[in-house]
């Protein structure tokens, strides 16, 4: 390993991070874990899931629907291809047949009438709720009934995953992250390893696994396999506030494969070293790293009492953006138009709006905000994972034109993202479409922007 | 017993039993099922509060998708204000609802009458005309198309005994009558409980998006 501390960039541009990640994607499919069950246990392992996950909420949400129609307006993937079977309100007619089945007040009524599920529904189930649903919320916002469609999806998701039914890029991540704790290979030791090169290489320090500190903040294996820049933009800004701040390197993934593929059980399970980190070494912050589904993830963890935890979580742009309220964020002005495209997972479906904004503010940007932004906004077409799924790929490249027609209409010349996965997303949709505008991070946009220089970590005032 | 003495005797006071049994059944039999617990810290403390303003602010679609839900939308309006003000506000709904409960109220003219039945009727047709022009997007099953005819049905013969167009009129209205028992008795079973789930299905999404700070 080089020792010398020279700023000759060593990451490789996102473009570049993009391209290595299509092939490491690629590869996953092979790695995918195989069914094990047979096909009676995996259709009853479905419903159970289905039955044991349906409260009064979702029953009244699956009762609600009353064939409008007027949830294709809002979805992306519809709009996109104009094809019915997208159409969010059929995404959840099996789970309505399930539950008219099991657990309905009419249920002796609909076992009479309606066909018993079979593993072939189920396996058609697989493109509707996982490549053809990022489960973003817009729909919720059109329906006159608000039925919650988005979260009829994810409980669906998890009766795939017990019916052993996860597309196969998905389920690897999922089984090495179940199993070995990691994504991508991203170990402890492959952190050290980047903490270690970022110093070297940028003189950036990182403080790692220190006893106590303010703010704990979680990397993502996105920045530590590929792009390095994420986490370094993510040190120069934590140097540059003068926070007490460290990684913890029994507890930094954002990541977490439980959510994504709807296993609720590993979900919490991943959470859990997070918290227990955050509370050993007495944190009152816990900043989520620029990974959209990380949000929901840990931040609206349904199952983590956040009365009892003696910290705050926020999103990287959350915490910025507090940041520079305050004035604490010496950032020089930014030229050109920009625009703000709302990850569906930190925005509408995680309410972190004003707080990215008010970073790009005090960047002094001529910011102009997206026709149908904020609560609107259209996903980029890659949430919840779909940005990892080859056969979506259709899906996902003919839903992005609707974001790009959108970001063309601002006539900006940059547009902001706060998600690695939007961000790859939209780096797909550049290179395809020979799109003219530059794609930012937001993180890595305010760590350009710094004024002074770094203070060494731990130095400075406290959070 | 005449085919209108059948009508208006056993036949609609059955379905009117079963109408309000099934509905009270397909309401307990969701709303005793347990809530999901969100253990997460609200964004604010009092915020969820707010999102009860989703069963009110919903009853119109927002300005983001006004074109493509302002057909739908109006004619939705105007089908359920006049269905509603038929149902309640003319002289035999009146004297039937009397003789069940003892209230009444006075009634509309019959013109007037005549013409909100129309409006609601037309408004009705006008749904169906999109409904079967679109099928992509409304992706139809059956149950649509019953409760669709079950809704209309009452409508046509209601007119059509109060303008006394067709058969006899104590038949005609003994047909009406019938269809409506007919309605009554799917209701409970058929989308038409839409009528009650709204309220919760909103106030629901009300809250769970308010939890996190969002105004949907």
């Amino acid at each position: 390993m080089s020792t010398q501390a020279t700023m000759t960039p060593v990451f490789p541009t996102f473009e570049q991070v993009f391209q290595g990640f299509a092939g490491q994607i690629g590869m996953l499919r092979q790695m995918a874990p195989k069914p094990t069950l047979t096909d009676d246990v995996r259709v009853e392992r479905a419903i159970d899931t289905l039955i044991a996950e349906t409260n009064a909420d979702e029953a009244v949400w699956l009762e609600s629907c009353i064939h409008c129609g007027q949830c294709t307006t809002a979805c992306h993937y519809f709009q996109a291809t104009g094809e019915s079977k997208y159409a969010p309100m059929r995404k959840m007619e099996l789970y309505r047949r399930v539950y008219q089945r099991e657990i309905g007040p009419f249920r002796w009524w609909y076992k009479l009438i309606t066909r018993p599920i079979k593993l072939q529904d189920l396996e058609e189930l697989q493109e509707l709720v996982y490549d053809s649903c990022s489960e973003c919320g817009r729909c919720t916002m059109v329906c006159p009934m608000g039925i919650d469609t988005a979260s009829l999806v994810h409980h669906q998701r998890s009766a795939l995953v017990a019916a052993e039914l996860v597309p196969p890029e998905l389920a690897a991540l999922h089984a090495e992250q179940k199993h070995m704790g990691t994504i991508f290979g991203a170990s402890a030791a492959a952190l050290m390893k980047m903490v270690d090169t970022i110093r070297d290489h940028y003189g950036v320090e990182i403080p790692v696994d220190k006893p106590a500190a303010e703010v704990m903040v979680l990397s993502s294996a996105v920045d530590l396999v590929a792009n390095g820049n994420g986490l370094l933009a993510t040190a120069k800004v934590m140097n540059h506030l003068g926070v007490d701040w460290t990684i913890c390197s029994d507890g930094f993934e954002s990541a977490n494969f439980g959510l994504l593929s709807g296993d609720m059980s590993l979900w919490k399970r991943q959470v859990d070293p997070i918290v227990a980190a955050a509370k050993r070494i007495g944190a009152k912050t816990l900043v989520i790293a620029e990974c959209g589904h990380a949000y929901p993830a840990l931040r609206w963890n349904p199952m983590v009492k956040g009365e009892d935890l003696p910290f705050d979580m926020v999103y990287m742009s959350e915490y910025m953006g507090r940041m520079a309220k305050e004035g604490r964020l010496k950032l020089s002005p930014i030229e050109g138009k920009i625009t703000y495209h709302d990850p569906c997972k930190t925005g509408r479906r995680g309410g972190a709006f004003d707080e990215p904004r008010a970073v790009l503010k005090a960047m002094d940007a001529d910011y102009v905000e997206l026709p149908s932004g904020r609560e609107y906004n259209w996903c980029c077409g890659g949430g919840a994972g779909i940005f990892l799924l080859e056969r979506a790929t259709r899906l996902r490249d003919e839903s992005f034109k609707i974001k790009l027609n959108q970001v063309n209409a601002t006539g900006a010349s940059t547009v902001v993202v706060s998600c690695a996965s939007c961000r790859l997303n939209f780096e797909a949709g550049r290179v395809k479409n020979h799109w003219d505008k530059e794609v930012a991070s937001l993180v890595e946009l305010v760590a350009d922007h710094l004024i002074d220089q770094p203070i060494a970590a731990g130095e400075g005032v406290r959070a | 017993m005449s085919l209108l003495e059948f009508a208006r005797g056993p036949a609609i006071h059955w379905s009117l039993i079963i109408l309000v049994a099934g509905v009270i059944w397909r309401l307990l039999g969701v709303l005793v099922l347990t809530r999901g617990a969100d253990l997460s810290r609200p964004r604010d403390a009092f915020g969820n509060f707010k999102g009860y303003r989703t069963v009110f602010s919903r009853s119109w679609p927002s300005g983001e998708f006004t074109t493509a839900t302002r057909y739908q939308t109006i004619m939705a309006y105007f089908f359920h204000i006049a269905t509603l003000i038929v149902v309640v506000g003319i002289t035999p709904h009146i004297e039937f609802i009397q003789s069940l409960t003892g209230a009444s109220w006075p009634a509309l003219p019959n013109a007037l009458g005549v013409a909100i039945g129309t409006i609601a009727l037309v408004s009705l047709i006008a749904l169906i005309m999109r409904r079967l022009s679109k099928p992509k997007v409304y992706c139809s099953n059956i149950g649509d198309y019953i409760t669709w005819l079950l809704v209309a049905t009452p409508l046509v013969t209601g007119l059509m005994a109060f303008a006394h167009i067709g058969p006899r009129y104590e038949t005609m209205l003994a047909i009406h009558i019938l269809s409506v028992a007919v309605l009554f008795v799917w209701f409970p079973f058929s989308k038409l409980m839409h009528s009650f789930w709204f309220i919760f299905s909103r106030a629901q999404s009300g809250l769970s998006y308010a939890h996190k700070g969002v105004r949907i």
